[in-house]
């Protein structure tokens, strides 16, 4: 009986120390692939502060884990435009003091003062991400130049998308005609069958690691993130990288502070540190991303300005998502 | 004393009681009042009644989706049933060392991760895979076959993950089987068949009931073999409910596809027990 | 003779099927190449590297906290419960009784997302706590039910002899109870703390930042490719489970043998 009580007491004490006590550490949720591993071991051994390091694959998910969790859970996120905006509007991030972010200056003011966010009150830029299309030229010849061009029945189940309902319907409305962010439902009707036609085509869903499926063969054609691509050229180099002709989602993932999170003055020392010069090189060569700050830019002027012509920001869209959601459960 | 008695009733009860009311009762209870509330389109839960979650279930997007999730579960089971009953019987009349060793080595993956063993059928299965380059490599193939991002994955990452829950109860009911009775059977000229028939299957259907019932239900939820090996294509009730809950932040739907989950559940184990299973053989191997 | 070897086969055959990734995993951690993709050369490196992960011994280290918590917990709440329910009549017994099963039976997506909505209303951060409350939650009923079989008939005539010779009711449960009871406690708790490792569904609803677990850890790499560390640690564990298992194995033989002489 006493061995019982003293196991109890021990378990109590042990749930009572996780809970209560101090510690050095920060909350952060992040994509999965975007900073490497040794930045953040770096980043601790340098500080000493912990990171509880999470990821999530889409922006949906990123807001489902904030809206139920206790508030102060997490500290540090990398939400993308239309989602900042979201999130302002629902109250769920607080203001950046950047003051305290000494390597501010290190950002280019091409990302800065956003629709989004026309102040960068709530947001910094972290990295940009265009969605791209690659094609395994060893296997596949043919031209192909469009969203279109995939819905040929020769390519079935050859195609990997990413797992990202804005990114997928978005790109079926641009391969229809309409703007990445339309609402109207003819527009959403004609791109669920779009989706529906592909759909045959289409592998696998998979915003963590499309790449893997391109290195391993097991699809000749993507519709993935720009650096997933690069990554899976770097291993292939019969795989081309084409800027679809219909355009492509450009995303800007930013840093952001929850509201009512516990350590904000460690989740500015971990930005400061991201943005360090030395920091963002490590950043890119790991993951190549469109870089947002001037020392390390991996995109000449002409490229940036190409893409952000022909690209399109998803936007916040709101209460219409649900016919979005809608969509996407059909096509699945 | 019986003041004692009492203290030692209440010590003795206390715990059970708080525990399932606290912990089994309670949650579901506040999931079935979720799946009765309405949600907004950004995850907030209105505190207003409405059916349209259950109704919603039989949308046809979502009945598809229980529809290929059912057949997955069934052709698992089924698959676990073919695999685990010959084994039993082929074993039946080894010594007890033997099927005592086996039964440990039937228990022994389990110990680990059933995350990585998955992922060890990635290693093996996908078109770089040792399956394909093997086959190729002997000249029995020319171009890799599709093991995984598709059906045949999820069935073959299914089977593998539950086939111990079907062959532990086969194997200890067709282990119990008496051989004097059997033996008493063939000198009376019984047929293999008939012995088959007359004396294996009905000694030993409650355990493949038992075994159906622990492969087909968790078949039901298991989101993450889809996930893994069905490259995020192929969904299952599983992933429904996890998508409800994880990112298309609708808690009351999700729970509403819950309780239709447990009403199912509940139908199964009744079918059970009214063929004779007891409840107490599910948790125990 | 053709038709025990086609039995043989087949045995092998199932037993093949049951180890073939895990034999994979074991040669995958021996490979030089980080992808996981082809085999290219032998090295040790990879044991090695498991020291320099820091999050990998993070996640393996939690893991073995909640599942020790969590096993002792349930274990004692189980025995305790196993014991309360087989002795004493009380109102909604029934009831009880009938919610005991629901974690052995029901998907266990439906106890996960259910926890998680619970801690919610109730403002629980998520956390290594509610993990290790959530493997207690799913842990007891599978104990319970294992000493359930230890408690016969028999029991209740050895109570009640017990008692006739005027022994408390607290000396009675250590004395006589719990000894009956032992290969039940020792099977469950074995039972919770398997379960409670290998775990992925409840641990994904249940879990907060810095409660990363290896199933977790293993999840959240799983598509962009494991590391040969994780299949380095996996090898360790389960050198580390078989010899135990084998030591068990051989101990009961010999003690059926020596029962048999």
């Amino acid at each position: 009986m006493k061995k019982i009580i003293i196991v109890l007491i021990i378990f109590i004490f042990l749930s009572g120390c996780t809970n209560n006590s101090i510690k050095n550490e920060v909350n952060v949720l992040n994509w999965s692939s975007y900073i490497p591993y040794q930045v953040i071991t770096d980043f601790q051994n340098e500080t000493g502060i912990k990171v509880n390091y999470g990821t999530y694959s889409s922006n949906e998910e990123l807001l489902a884990k904030i809206s139920s969790s206790k508030e102060g859970t997490y500290d540090l996120i990398f939400p993308s435009d239309y989602m900042i905006e979201l999130m302002i509007s629902k109250n769920m991030l607080d203001k950046i003091d950047t003051f305290r972010i000494y390597n501010i200056n290190n950002i280019n003011p091409l990302f800065l003062n956003q629709e989004f966010d026309m102040f960068n009150e709530y947001s910094l830029p972290f990295l940009a991400a265009t969605s791209v299309l690659c094609v395994n030229r060893e296997h596949i010849k043919d031209n192909i130049v469009k969203y279109n061009d995939l819905l040929n029945p020769k390519y079935k189940n050859n195609i990997v998308l990413l797992d990202d309902q804005r990114i997928v319907i978005g790109m079926a409305l641009q391969a229809n005609g309409y703007k990445m962010n339309e609402t109207n439902e003819d527009a959403l009707n004609k791109a669920k069958n779009w989706l529906l036609n592909i759909n045959p085509n289409v592998k696998a869903f998979d915003s963590d690691s499309p790449k893997t499926l391109l290195i391993t063969n097991e699809v000749d054609i993507g519709v993935i993130w720009n650096a997933e691509a690069t990554i899976a050229k770097s291993y292939n180099d019969n795989i081309e990288i084409i800027y679809p002709s219909d355009g492509f989602a450009i995303s800007l993932d930013n840093y952001a502070i929850v509201k009512g999170a516990k350590n904000k003055l460690n989740a500015y020392r971990f930005i400061d540190y991201l943005l360090r010069d030395d920091v963002q090189q490590k950043i890119i060569e790991e993951y190549p991303y469109i870089n947002t700050t001037i020392n390390n830019m991996n995109l000449s002027y002409e490229e940036l300005n190409y893409i952000l012509e022909h690209g399109s920001y998803v936007k916040n869209i709101g209460f219409n998502i649900s016919k979005y959601d809608k969509v996407w459960a059909q096509i699945k | 004393m019986k003041e004692n008695n009492k203290a030692f009733k209440l010590l003795f009860l206390l715990p059970v009681i708080v525990y399932t009311l606290l912990l089994i009762l309670l949650p579901l209870v506040y999931v079935l009042f979720l799946s009765f509330c309405k949600s907004d389109s950004y995850g907030g839960i209105v505190y207003e009644f409405t059916l349209s979650n259950y109704l919603n279930i039989f949308d046809s997007t979502y009945l598809n989706i229980f529809f290929k999730s059912v057949s997955i579960a069934l052709i698992t089971t089924f698959i676990c049933i073919l695999i685990s009953y010959p084994f039993a019987i082929i074993l039946r009349k080894r010594n007890i060392h033997i099927k005592n060793l086996i039964t440990k080595l039937i228990m022994l993956p389990f110990l680990t991760n059933s995350l990585i063993r998955t992922y060890g059928w990635i290693i093996l299965l996908r078109k770089s895979g040792i399956i394909n380059s093997g086959l190729i490599g002997m000249g029995i193939i020319k171009t890799p076959m599709s093991l995984m991002y598709n059906r045949f994955g999820i069935i073959v990452g299914m089977v593998y993950t539950l086939l111990p829950f079907m062959l532990l109860p086969i194997c200890s009911s067709v282990f119990e089987i008496d051989n004097n009775i059997i033996d008493a059977a063939k000198d009376l000229g019984a047929s293999k068949l008939q012995i088959f028939f007359k004396i294996i299957l009905p000694q030993t259907i409650s355990g493949v009931f038992n075994g159906s019932l622990m492969v087909f239900i968790p078949a039901i939820g298991f989101f993450f073999i889809t996930d893994i090996l069905g490259g995020g294509k192929i969904m299952i009730i599983g992933n429904l409910i996890k998508n409800q809950f994880l990112t298309a932040r609708n808690w009351p739907f999700g729970s509403a596809i819950a309780i239709f989950l447990i009403i199912i559940t509940f139908l199964l184990v009744k079918l059970y027990r009214k063929l004779g299973g007891k409840l107490d053989d599910l948790g125990g191997f | 003779m053709k038709n025990k070897f086609l039995n043989n086969l087949f045995v092998i055959l199932v037993f093949l099927f049951l180890y073939l990734p895990i034999i994979v995993l074991i040669i995958y951690s021996f490979n030089s190449s980080q992808m996981n993709i082809i085999f290219e050369n032998w090295t040790f490196d990879w044991y090695k590297e498991i020291l320099h992960n820091s999050d990998l011994i993070e996640a393996f280290s939690n893991t073995l906290l909640v599942a020790v918590i969590s096993t002792v917990t349930s274990t004692i709440l189980g025995t305790i419960s196993a014991y309360g329910l087989y002795k004493y009549e009380f109102p909604f017994k029934k009831l009880i009784n009938g919610l005991i099963y629901i974690p052995i039976v029901i998907p266990e997506i439906v106890l996960g997302i259910s926890l998680l909505s619970i801690y919610t209303l109730m403002k629980l951060q998520l956390s290594l706590v509610t993990i290790i409350l959530s493997h207690i939650a799913f842990s007891i009923p599978f104990v319970i039910v294992s000493i359930r079989s230890n408690l016969t008939s028999q029991t209740k005539v050895l109570e009640e002899a017990a008692k006739d010779l005027g022994a408390s009711p607290f000396k009675t449960f250590t004395k006589i109870i719990l000894p009956t009871i032992m290969p039940g406690i020792v099977s469950g708790a074995t039972l919770a703390f398997t379960l409670s490792l290998d775990d992925v569904v409840i641990s994904y609803f249940t879990s907060g930042p810095g409660s990363l677990t290896l199933p977790l850890y293993i999840y959240s790499v799983i598509k962009t490719g494991i590391t040969p560390d994780v299949n380095a640690l996996t090898t360790i564990m389960l050198l580390v489970t078989f010899t135990i298992l084998i030591s068990i194995t051989i101990i009961q033989s010999r003690k059926i043998r020596k029962e048999a002489l």
